[in-house]
């Protein structure tokens, strides 16, 4: 089941100056921890002037589903939605 | 008026991404891969689904069944709303793979281009097109997601590579080519080629002709002047032959934009929120291409499956919101609505390039409203779509969601 949160979270993201790429590496909300694992699709959006950045994600035991947002005007994250990857 | 058939190295690929909506959803979220996933205009047991996954196709979920017939189908259906901007992203990265091969890339659709390699380097070089194609199918899996697969069809012309591409889905490539022509449509049905439909095929039948095959030994003359009555005959007869007639550019003739009401409604006052929005949505468009429109169209569909539209040309250039709302306002008050509205729709039309600029009487004075929708387009442009909005617009929220074009996709 898919569900809205728009949630501000805690976020540990990881430069790989190597491969050219940032990703987030921790997410931290409602006091746990998920480590992420698979990186399923990125996309930017524009808000007039202000780029966010898009990432939908699984943590690594592949159990929930995060879209995370990321306000580039501030480097604010949002977590938007998760899932569980079953029916609603 | 006889012309044989098309002999050509075939040099026209068509590719199309399987299921593009639900396929990216899968790509997005791994959880609901391998899964039967449903992509809705609205999640209500009414909203009518605009793509599925294979899964759920092949549990008889296809394209316009409603979400409540969708669970009847199949109780674990993942149902979603559309992420157009993310489909909008995955259109640019699948075109930008294209262009690495070519400039002759032509979108036809959010999910589907046709590449023309007449003059492209890879193939100068060598290569053959099938090589290209599973090199285009590896750098799509690169840019868009492990999980997103292509159809590829290769024909001397359009028609024939987008029937190519259509002959093994998933993940298919297949070629048509001069020669295994009649072999390939003599293993398909009249239904089964591109941009024939029931009425044409019934067309077809009424002069005898019940296959492809049939089809293609058809003279011209019978197609022109018996089957479709005009020159479309002929534009079959050399279709069905592989000689190239659809390689033409359409220029825009028009904006529009339309909503289906969740909740129907004769009132007045609602239908006049809905109209300035779609007129605010409809102006942008119009003033970020860099045009002002000679007439407006306003549709309207009525609970009881009726219609009523109505066009009017201006004597005025209409550019700003403000204008493209009161035409289309007078158009509406005009209208006895004989039940509750289901659907509205706003078209501008006779469209012509803002550049050089038509002075009017009434420019720099306050009934000049070009200069507001400039000024509220440079705030719109900074702070966001619908910041700065007409007081009647006032707390309308989602209502009118941004939605992604079955057809043409100009604005991307």
């Amino acid at each position: 089941m898919r569900e809205k949160i728009n949630e501000e979270i805690s976020v540990v993201m990881y430069y790989s100056a190597r491969k050219r790429l940032a990703v987030p590496y921790l997410i931290n909300w409602q006091n746990r921890e998920y480590m992420v694992g698979k990186i399923g699709y990125r996309h930017a959006i524009r808000e007039g002037q202000t780029l966010h950045h898009i990432f939908e994600l699984v943590d690594k035991e592949n159990t929930l589903w995060f879209r995370l947002n990321l306000d580039t005007s501030n480097l604010h994250w949002t977590l938007e939605a998760i899932s569980d990857g079953i029916a609603n | 008026m006889e012309s044989p058939i098309n002999y050509n190295n075939p040099l026209i690929m068509h590719i199309d991404l399987n299921s593009c909506f639900a396929i990216i959803e899968q790509q997005a979220n791994p959880l609901i891969r391998n899964k039967p996933v449903a992509i809705a205009a609205y999640n209500t047991p009414r909203g009518a689904i605009i793509a599925s996954s294979y899964e759920a196709k092949a549990l008889g979920i296809k394209l316009g069944t409603n979400v409540r017939d969708a669970r009847m189908l199949c109780r674990e259906v993942i149902v979603m709303t559309p992420d157009p901007e993310k489909y909008f992203d995955a259109h640019r990265r699948f075109k930008k793979v294209l262009q690495n091969y070519t400039d002759e890339v032509t979108p036809k659709s959010v999910d589907e281009f046709v590449v023309d390699f007449s003059g492209s380097r890879a193939v100068q070089l060598g290569k053959s097109l099938e090589q290209v194609g599973h090199e285009i199918k590896k750098d799509i899996r690169d840019s868009l997601g492990e999980y997103v697969t292509v159809n590829v069809g290769i024909g001397p012309n359009r028609f024939l590579a987008k029937l190519a591409a259509g002959l093994n889905k998933p993940n298919g490539m297949d070629t048509i080519n001069g020669e295994n022509l009649r072999d390939t449509y003599s293993k398909l049905q009249l239904i089964d080629l591109p941009g024939i439909n029931t009425r044409y095929r019934a067309r077809l039948n009424m002069a005898g002709i019940y296959t492809p095959l049939q089809f293609l030994d058809a003279p011209a003359s019978l197609l022109k002047k018996q089957v479709f009555k005009s020159i479309v005959g002929y534009y079959w007869y050399l279709r069905l032959r592989g000689q190239e007639i659809d390689n033409i550019g359409f220029s825009r003739k028009s904006f529009g934009q339309q909503y289906a009401l969740g909740q129907k409604t004769a009132d007045i006052q609602e239908l006049s929120r809905l109209l300035m929005k779609l007129s605010e949505k409809c102006g942008r468009r119009l003033r970020k291409a860099g045009y002002a429109a000679g007439g407006i169209h306003l549709w309207l569909g009525f609970e009881n499956r009726t219609n009523w539209a109505q066009s009017k040309k201006q004597k005025s250039d209409v550019y700003s919101t403000q204008d493209i709302f009161l035409a289309a306002q007078r158009l509406l008050n005009s209208l006895t609505l004989p039940c509750r509205v289901s659907n509205i729709g706003v078209t501008v039309f006779n469209l012509h390039p803002v550049n050089p600029e038509q002075l009017g009487l009434f420019d720099d004075s306050r009934l000049d409203t070009r200069g507001l929708a400039k000024a509220s387009d440079l705030v719109n442009d900074r702070y966001g779509e619908f910041t700065m909005v007409p007081a009647i617009m006032a707390n309308m929220g989602d209502t009118i969601l941004k939605r992604v074009a079955f057809g043409s996709i100009n604005d991307i």
